[in-house]
């Protein structure tokens, strides 16, 4: 295929990178600097504007498949997307980062339409989603819903003194709708089986029913705190109002968000109803102290600066917090800050970039997610008509991959090995990255 | 300040009401009290002849670029008043009150007070009961906002002359037009006013007396033709009807004309309108519970009660019964009411319901801010944070307000009221309410108190009406030691 990536940004970057074995890939930048960069990959630079005829007309616009606008200003890549379909019939994908017109939900079709825009993807707001679902669920390290909350997945990692570390699968008795459908422990990433066995320190991937995965944290975790969350956030941005908005409108928790800048403070604390803004930086320990922000349940830090980032979590742990979840720009940093102590650091970019990735390749199979940054994945197939419906047992699917639920008309089912699956149902496997393409493979086989 | 165009646009303003006098001079007229309907005629003349010197002295000195200055519009307004509030005491004087008396009455019917200084209502005729209530219903939803309505010339000056003049910490505009604005309200209290005259007749009252307790209602006023107001009556069915007028009376006409117009959330919504139903409700429970440990039985304590909770909270001042007689508990609920007032842009007067909203915001946040000395914290109403200015003029306000009423008690007192007459009289006059305890209860009067009283009471009235700033200013030298005759 043929890609143009406007923009030579982090995500244009991280895009490229995924990209540029297969396809032929057109980078736009205006800044020269950039093409140094790019100069290790095999793909196309163009110095010039996204928004010129000339320049997409270079990179070759009228066989182009697929454009993706990614630069930092939306109204460059509105009108990037828009001048790519004038001139040709790509895929047009805009990445956006403001909750201007683009993302109303209302009006959003007929806006998409009319600008030539296929897609549309904003990162931070995925990434506030995110976030507000893993505060949400105490104790997880990850969440996920499918399915519209029919089918939940969470994360939990297990302390030493978790009452199950050492214990066989089979052994633990979960509830009834209910799955554990990954384990990680160290770097290996593997499905487990019945007769694998937990130890302290495994992060452990379960999926089920939002019902039964209630009793699963105490279980696994052996505490079961229900007071209301402490949750603190610091840096009051794109991320963090919207991080905010959603937990303020939730309720049932105690909020503070600590803004550096007066103005943004005023304006969060008049959108909020009874969140606590608090002017000050996140990195002033003695703001942290004065304020208790030890005794939170979760410190969320969402400034736009992976070091006072770094910082303002560490002084949280020092302080006592237990859960941290920390936004990381930096791909590369992502390892780095779990590794020093960060419970949790997601990065906005990176998951779109592998979101989009699945999009422009993969377009019989849906990624819905992706778990423990992209070693897991779960992907939505759809078992075709004509097919014999058939037990699970019966099935061999590949090694490293699991059925992890069936949605059945308006239900979901998290399967036994005696389920059958039948026509007409939507499985949601989850698989490792390294087995993602063989089970799209076997599955599209089994079909036949 | 330019004088010459402060005279022009009084003047005007005065003119245009010289209409006024004409429609009780009819009324007597049709009750042949001819005496009492030269006196409305010469009211009418004296009015008009005033207004066009006024207005013509002024206008050689008014420039057609020049356009209205915010002091101006206060100093015009808080003039107006005052001078009107003189010539509506031209009848009275006419029909054989003392100068003071007639200017007390003619003040108290305009700000919709409703206290009186009449104790023999038989020597009055009807011509003069019809201008008690006309001076009550033009002033309730402001004499000004009637002539923005009427006259479009008025529009651009009248901006600053409208909000000048109207009840509220918020301007508040339904229709990008101001006149528009003026003229919906207008309808909306002129129609209401008419379904409830006719709620009044279909219970058993006279023509007469409906028109004028209704004119009163609407306006929170409080003046009725019968001596023993309300009460007179003595009929369940009318009380409970003036009950639900006096309410309406005392929520904001732009939420309800809004309502009108088919938005009931706005209804549900409004934070102001809930806390202003969560008293009453609560008052009146709480009175409820004092009337009946004094011996009243269930349904005359909800009737009586729920009257004059919504009489003193919407500064009407009617009475249906003598409360005066009642016990201090059940007093004290009363009392604690004169504190409260309307709502925002109702015809109520006092402190308004949205401004003890936004103190006691106010409060909490400073509590807040104790523990959280670095938080942000802005007081929010109907969700949107309030500006801070806006704050400083609602603090400044009640600052204010408090302490006129504390300096009306001294005086009325010193001068030989007793204290409870004193801090009653003071809070009613400077809040519109009209009665209070002691010698100036609901079938009281004014009468006795020392001439000089009257007169600090009538200014009471006339500063709690123009919402205190707007008059206060005006006892600052700054302002008229810069005034000019003409701006060049």
């Amino acid at each position: 295929m043929r890609i143009i990536i406007v923009g030579g940004g982090e995500i244009g970057f991280g895009l490229a990178q995924a990209l540029a074995e297969s396809h032929q890939v057109f980078v736009i930048d205006q800044a020269a600097d950039v093409a140094d960069r790019f100069a290790q990959l095999d793909v196309q630079f163009l110095l010039g504007s996204g928004t010129s005829d000339d320049v997409l007309a270079r990179a070759g616009i009228a066989d182009a498949d697929v454009v993706v606008a990614c630069t930092g200003l939306d109204e460059v890549n509105i009108v990037a997307c828009a001048l790519a379909k004038q001139l040709g019939q790509p895929r047009t994908f805009c990445f956006v980062s403001r909750d201007d017109f683009l993302a109303d939900a209302a009006q959003e079709h007929h806006r998409l339409t009319s600008f030539g825009i296929d897609r549309v993807i904003w990162p931070e707001a995925q990434l506030a989603a995110d976030i507000s679902r893993i505060v949400h669920a105490p104790g997880a390290l990850d969440a996920e819903e499918f399915a519209d909350g029919k089918i939940r997945l969470l994360e939990y990692q297990l302390h030493p003194q978790s009452p199950v570390a050492g214990k066989r699968i089979a052994d633990l008795h979960l509830p009834h709708g209910s799955l554990i459908v990954a384990v990680r422990r160290g770097d290996t990433f593997f499905i487990p089986r019945g007769d694998s066995h937990l130890t302290a320190g495994d992060r452990v991937v379960v999926m089920g029913l939002p019902g039964a995965l209630g009793d699963v944290r105490g279980r696994l975790l052996g505490d079961i705190t229900t007071s209301r969350q402490r949750i603190t956030i610091v840096g009051g941005g794109d991320v963090g109002l919207q991080v905010a908005e959603r937990l303020d409108a939730a309720g049932q928790v105690d909020l503070t968000i600590i803004e550096r800048d007066v103005a943004r403070g005023e304006l969060i604390a008049g959108r909020l109803r009874r969140a606590l803004v608090l002017n000050g930086d996140g990195t002033d320990l003695e703001l942290l102290e004065a304020e208790g922000i030890g005794r939170s349940d979760v410190l969320v830090s969402v400034i736009d600066n992976d070091e006072r980032n770094l910082l303002a979590s560490l002084l949280g742990r020092q302080l006592g917090v237990p859960r941290i979840i920390t936004r990381v720009s930096r791909r590369a940093n992502l390892r780095l800050f779990e590794r020093v102590g960060i419970d949790i650091a997601i990065s906005a970019r990176a998951a779109a970039v592998a979101s989009l990735h699945h999009q422009i390749e993969g377009v019989s199979v849906r990624l819905l997610a992706v778990i423990e940054q992209g070693a897991g994945r779960i992907l939505e197939l759809e078992v075709p008509s004509g097919y014999a419906p058939r037990s699970l047992r019966e099935l061999a699917p590949p090694l490293n991959s699991i059925v992890g639920a069936i949605i059945r008309g308006d239900g979901a089912i998290v399967p036994r090995g005696t389920d059958r699956i039948a026509p007409g149902d939507r499985l949601l496997v989850f698989t490792t990255h390294a087995a993602a393409d063989r089970v799209r493979d076997y599955f599209t086989h089994v079909s036949n | 300040m330019r004088l010459a165009f402060v005279l022009q646009l009084g003047g005007r303003l005065v003119r245009l009401f010289a209409a006024a006098p004409l429609a009780p001079a009819v009324v007597a007229a049709f009750y042949r009290e001819w005496y009492d309907a030269s006196g409305f005629l010469v009211t009418a003349a004296a009015t008009g002849t005033l207004g066009i010197i006024l207005e013509r002295t002024g206008s050689r000195g008014v420039h057609d670029s020049d356009r209205l200055r915010r002091l101006e519009g206060m100093t015009i307004v808080a003039m107006t008043w005052l001078v009107v509030a003189h010539l509506a005491a031209i009848p009275y004087v006419w029909a054989g009150l003392g100068p003071v008396d007639a200017l007390f009455e003619s003040m108290s019917g305009l700000t919709t007070t409703g206290a009186t200084i009449f104790t023999d209502f038989g020597a009055f005729g009807r011509g003069i009961f019809f201008w008690r209530a006309l001076t009550h219903w033009l002033g309730g939803l402001g004499v000004i906002a009637l002539f923005v309505a009427v006259l479009p010339r008025l529009a651009i000056a009248g901006r600053e002359l409208f909000f000048a003049e109207a009840a509220g910490p918020i301007d508040e505009k339904l229709t990008p037009q101001l006149r528009h604005t003026a003229l919906a309200l207008w309808r909306l209290y002129a129609g209401v006013t008419a379904i409830e005259v006719l709620a009044l007749v279909a219970a058993g009252m006279p023509l007469f007396d409906a028109i004028c307790n209704s004119m009163a209602t609407l306006a929170a006023g409080g003046f009725s033709p019968h001596g023993a107001s309300i009460a007179g009556y003595n009929s369940a069915t009318i009380d409970w009807i003036i009950t639900v007028f006096m309410f309406v009376a005392g929520a904001n006409f732009a939420l309800q004309y809004r309502v009108v117009r088919g938005s009931r959330v706005a209804l549900v919504q409004d934070e102001e309108l809930r806390a202003y139903v969560g008293i009453v409700v609560g008052a009146t429970l709480v009175l409820i519970v004092f009337l009946m440990r004094d011996g009243m039985a269930v349904p005359d304590a909800a009737r009586h009660g729920a009257f004059q909770v919504v009489s003193i909270i919407t500064t009407t001042g009617f009475a249906s019964v003598d409360f005066e007689l009642w016990s201090a508990q059940a007093k004290m609920v009363l009392f604690f009411l004169m504190f409260i007032g309307g709502c925002a842009g109702s015809a109520g007067g006092g402190i308004k319901v949205v401004r003890h909203v936004l103190m006691a915001r106010l409060t909490v946040r400073e509590l807040r801010r104790t523990i959280h000395p670095r938080a942000v914290l802005p007081v929010k109403l109907g969700g949107r944070p309030v500006p801070e200015d806006t704050l400083r003029d609602v603090q400044v306000f009640v600052l204010f307000y408090l302490l006129t009423a504390a300096v009306g008690t001294a005086i009325v007192t010193a001068l030989g009221a007793d204290l409870m007459t004193g801090i009653t009289a003071s809070l009613a006059c400077l809040g519109n309410i009209g009665p209070g305890f002691g010698e100036i209860g609901p079938m009281g009067s004014f009468a006795a108190l020392h001439p000089l009283s009257k007169i600090v009471l009538t200014l009471q009235m006339w500063i709690g009406r123009l919402e205190v700033l707007t008059v206060l200013v005006l006892f600052r030298l700054e302002p008229w030691r810069q005034a000019r005759w003409s701006s060049r």
